[in-house]
């Protein structure tokens, strides 16, 4: 990729690719609605977009799958979003790139060097901290260390997926390597989690898109973008009318489950889990999990792996293990009770003695 | 530890020792206490006087109509909060989804939109409550720190739960939160105040109900 | 010994009344006395009833103190707020927390004097709350409780303190212009009647209210005429005339134990089979419900009410009656008889074999409105324009009944009905049952 003739702008891109201008205007509506912004602003996309100096990216893998790879790249064929995506700079990508090995770290030294300052940086997975950072390395460097230096010529972070937003699965417990997010380690840069198990491409896209043109999007307190992560599932979920009538499916094949019924019992985590997944959707809008029958697994939450119990443990549950302590507890207070009814025994004997006594004193007076 | 997790994991089971040492402590500490004994020859025997006795802790849950004149206001509104409690707690769906959680069992619900009306009607019922106890002066002479307390966890529960359906004021989880801490303290404030009413009620008139029965006494 | 007080200070929830007391106490040593008195009779039951109050305030509403002036302070559970503090700080199961965070203050002597008009001018112990309260706490009991601990602190008022002292050593609450048995051998003279007196051997022994013996002697007379006519052998004692307790009244323990053993050993002494309570409500409370637990054991006779044997003797067949010529009465129910002794058959059973045609007041059987006069309030002198104050609503249901004749089987009713008689002009006599019975005996 860093081989092929640069191309400064996107519009220079788009011509030489014979995107026509009808495509293009639609993409810049579609990313003006998917962000939740006014239609008027679907113009100023477009004359920014094509305005816009290509920028480099550096898209750095750390503890990860390349499921949020997978779902950006392969999603949809072709598309817009692949095209644009293949029209902002990818300098480096050691999961795309056809360099290899030593090439491809002088690479990255190369792209760094000379775009100082202004390029953006995409972290896929999570970084691993535990034993000075042995659990990922590549080329002999840590991820820890290479994260941080090649943060620090980078205008914008864009974590891409739970892991390196939130830690993901690798911090799940017990969290062996000492995995954290991304904010864990840089706090000087602006920082954009685009988070998901993976994360819906649009929703990638569009951020990008966003911070290409107008910059960091209005973020929520986990440094997600609002526009995708303002509303929960649950809010938006096709499903939702049968939570207001009462109506869950008890079990995954019962007659609730084949009525397309809420799957709150069965542990959806809709309600507390903020994404576009009911809105956007997967593979071009067709479904999402819950429209396929499974409850919610809140992927895009930090700590989602652990915080819920299970998966199929309801959202109203008590996060408790094991009830014994209660009952335990109740034995404790049954005794603490006849503690104190033996004192109050005790001490109104005492009394009435007292009493007694008094009377027989003031008697021989 | 997010909040949430907070609300139902550690000190949702704090809560539920509290609760469960305290209001057993209590029941214990009272009824393990001495009973005098009765020495006149009764009107009724043991076995007669029980069965009024018990009698007693299902006929006192509505005055005799003698009274009702003046107590119907105050019993109607009693009353009505009480079921519409009762009806929120037992009938909303995740609340039986809670208790299954925690005991193994569950039982049909209510649809949610009819529940959240329960709630709020209950929730207006509980403000005039309130008003009552301010503004009738038996019940502010006789109010403390106890009664406004107790109203108050409870008001708070239902503010919370309404909240949390109506996602108003933060986010889900949030309120969520809130709610389930909320419980939290009401459990933990049970066995310490008024609340525990719940559990006095019926052993109190049927013991009270026992010893008039056996003067003959009408109960 | 009694002394009007001077700490009228406004402790608590209530207005400051002058209290009476007796003794040369201090202030702590009171507190201490009330408090070591009513852990005689603490137990299960004061606690549950103590635990159980809600706050609810329904009880005002039974209370006719409450409904004749809509005062909150008389709300029956406020009576024994004092207690209730002293229970949650002292004896309750959290009285750890009480006591360690100081939520209940200890109860002062102030208090306890200001309580003396709640718990003594303010409450016929009539038990109209007791059937209301929806936890089903024996609110009457609880203040008898606390009268009986008011009383060892020395915060009686002094006309019951005066009267029970001088019933339980003279045996006559007052001294009279000659001994009550004077007395009642020329009631015997006046109603040409034999008084059976002081026999060694008798089926059934007899008292007397005092109240009659002074004010209705028709009365003593009839219940002499009755018991000649059933030719039951039976007899007053000398050494046991007065049926009234007033130890009950004043809260005096001790008191109202030695009143009542000497009746008890009279009825031993000839070997009564069963004692006959005269037509005086607390009096039976007394001795048939409170008797036994003072004298340490069951009694080993049977204690009855007058229209209780009457009635009795009246299904045995014994007892004929002629038809009375009074036709519409009403009936005042005594309270220490109906809704806490249980006898509400009895009088109507004789009022139906008498051919009346009763009709009942709006308030009758369990829910009687107290006469006002019960508990001794009869007695203070200072309470009489409260107590006249809840008698109007009474007096205004017998005149709804539209009855010409208003009965009632208790003297101190009677005597409290006609005192308000007087005082309002009512324009109606209150008439003894068992006087009626006398009159028509077949």
């Amino acid at each position: 990729m860093t081989t092929a003739k640069r191309l400064e702008t996107i519009e220079d891109v788009l011509t030489a690719n014979g995107v026509s201008r009808r495509t293009f205007l639609k993409f810049c509506i579609s990313t003006a609605s998917f962000m939740a912004l006014a239609p008027s602003m679907s113009t100023v996309i477009a004359k920014e977009l094509l305005k816009a100096r290509r920028p480099s990216v550096i898209y750095l893998s750390f503890q990860e799958c390349t499921g949020c790879l997978e779902s950006l790249t392969r999603s949809y064929t072709p598309s817009v979003e692949n095209m644009i995506f293949n029209m902002v700079s990818l300098d480096y990508d050691d999961t795309l790139m056809a360099a290899a090995g030593k090439q491809s770290e002088e690479a990255l030294d190369t792209v760094i060097k000379e775009n100082y300052g202004h390029y953006m940086m995409v972290v896929d997975g999570a970084v691993p901290l535990g034993n000075g950072g042995v659990y990922n390395t590549q080329g002999g460097k840590s991820a820890v260390q290479i994260l941080t230096d090649s943060a620090k010529g980078a205008a914008a972070i864009v974590c891409v997926g739970t892991c390196s937003s939130f830690g993901g699965i690798p911090l799940a417990h017990p969290n062996p390597t000492g995995a954290v997010p991304v904010s864990d380690i840089i706090t000087d840069k602006p920082i954009i989690n685009v988070s998901g198990c993976p994360p819906i491409p649009a929703v990638i896209t569009s951020t990008l898109v966003h911070y290409v043109t107008l910059g960091v999007p209005a973020l929520d307190a986990h440094h997600r973008p609002l526009a995708f992560f303002g509303n929960t599932i649950h809010d938006r979920c096709y499903r939702r009318p049968f939570f207001d009538e009462g109506k869950f499916a008890k079990t995954f094949d019962d007659e609730g489950a084949r009525n397309g019924w809420c799957l709150y019992e069965l542990g959806c985590k809709g309600p507390t889990t903020y994404n576009a997944c009911a809105t956007t959707k997967w593979n071009e809008g067709t479904s999402f999990p819950i429209e396929s029958g499974h409850p919610c697994l809140g992927c895009s939450e930090p700590n989602f792996w652990d915080r819920n119990g299970s998966f199929y443990a309801p959202l109203a549950a008590g996060l408790i293990s094991s009830v014994a302590p209660i009952g335990e507890a109740a034995g404790a207070g049954a005794a603490a009770g006849v503690g104190t009814a033996a004192l109050s025994r005790l001490r109104n004997r005492a009394k009435v003695r007292q009493r007694a006594t008094e009377k027989q004193t003031s008697k021989e007076e | 530890m997010e909040l949430l997790e907070f609300a139902r994991g550690p000190a949702l089971k704090v809560a539920l020792v509290v609760f469960c040492f305290g209001v057993l402590w209590r029941l214990v500490g009272t009824v393990l206490l001495r009973f005098h004994p009765h020495l006149s020859v009764p009107r009724n025997g043991f076995f007669k006087s029980f069965m009024l006795g018990l009698a007693v802790a299902g006929s006192r849950s509505w005055p005799y109509r003698r009274f009702i004149v003046r107590t119907g206001y105050g019993e109607a509104l009693g009353y009505s909060y009480h079921i519409g409690l009762f009806l929120v707690i037992l009938f909303f769906a995740p609340h039986v989804l809670f208790i299954k959680s925690l005991f193994g069992v569950s039982w049909a619900t209510l649809p949610s939109s009819i529940v959240t009306i329960i709630a709020v009607v209950t929730f207006t019922l509980l403000l005039a409550v309130l008003f009552r106890r301010l503004a009738y002066s038996v019940l502010r002479k006789l109010s403390n720190f106890d009664d406004y307390f107790s109203w108050f966890v409870t008001t708070l529960v239902i503010v919370t739960g309404l909240m949390a359906t109506a996602h108003f004021g933060a986010r889900y989880e949030t309120l969520m939160a809130w709610h389930i801490l909320s419980f939290d303290l009401l459990l933990i404030w049970f066995p310490f105040g008024k609340l525990m009413h719940a559990f006095y009620i019926f052993p109190s008139r049927m013991i009270n109900g026992y010893f008039l029965a056996r003067k003959g006494a009408p109960s | 010994m009694s002394a009007q007080s001077v700490n009228a200070t406004t402790a608590g929830k209530v207005r400051a009344m002058p209290a009476d007391l007796q003794g040369d106490l201090s202030n702590q040593a009171r507190v201490e006395r009330a408090m070591q008195s009513f852990a005689m009779d603490y137990g299960a039951m004061t606690a549950l009833r103590l635990e159980s109050c809600i706050h609810c305030g329904m009880c005002a509403d039974a209370c006719h103190f409450y409904i004749a002036t809509e005062d909150p302070q008389y709300t029956p559970i406020l009576k024994v707020e004092p207690f209730k503090q002293a229970y949650k700080r002292e004896s309750g199961p959290f009285a750890l927390f009480f006591k360690l965070f100081g939520l209940k203050q200890r109860v002062s002597a102030a208090e306890l004097e200001n309580w003396q008009h709640l718990l003594f001018d303010s409450c016929n112990m009539c038990g109209r709350c007791s059937i209301i309260c929806p936890m089903g706490i024996d609110v009457a009991a609880l203040i008898e409780q606390a009268r009986r601990a008011m009383f060892d602190a020395g915060l009686a008022p002094a006309e019951l303190y005066a009267k029970a002292r001088h019933q339980q050593q003279t045996g006559q609450p007052e001294s009279s212009s000659e001994p009550y048995l004077e007395m009642l051998k020329a009631i015997g003279r006046e109603f040409h009647v034999e008084i059976p007196m002081d026999k060694s051997k008798a089926d059934v022994m007899l008292c007397v209210p005092r109240t009659d013996i002074e004010h209705y002697p028709k009365a003593v007379a009839a219940l002499a005429r009755v018991m000649q006519h059933l030719g039951v052998e039976c007899t007053f004692r000398s050494e046991g005339l007065v049926a009234e307790n007033y130890g009950y009244y004043a809260g005096g323990r001790d008191w109202q134990r030695r009143i009542s053993l000497r009746l008890i050993e009279q009825a031993l002494a000839c070997h009564a089979k069963v004692l006959v309570v005269p037509e005086c409500g607390h009096a039976y409370t007394a001795l048939r419900w409170e008797a036994a637990e003072l004298y340490g054991k069951p009694l080993p006779f049977r204690v009855l009410h007058v229209t209780e044997y009457l009635a009795e003797q009246l299904e045995a067949g014994r007892l004929k009656l002629h038809k009375a010529g009074n036709g519409e009465v009403t009936f005042h129910d005594p309270c220490q008889l109906a809704r806490k002794g249980g006898v509400m058959n009895a009088p109507r059973q004789l009022m139906q074999a008498l051919g009346l045609d009763l009709h009942e007041l709006e308030n009758s059987k369990a829910f009687s409105f107290c006469c006002g006069g019960g508990g001794g309030v009869l007695d203070i002198k200072r309470a009489a324009p409260l107590r006249y104050r809840t008698m109007e609503s009474k007096l205004r249901e017998v005149d709804d009944t539209g009855a010409g004749t208003f009965l009632t089987s208790c003297s101190d009713c009677r005597a409290t009905f006609d005192d308000a008689k007087a005082h309002f002009n009512w324009d109606k006599s209150t008439h003894s049952l068992l006087e009626m019975v006398a009159d028509n005996l077949g």
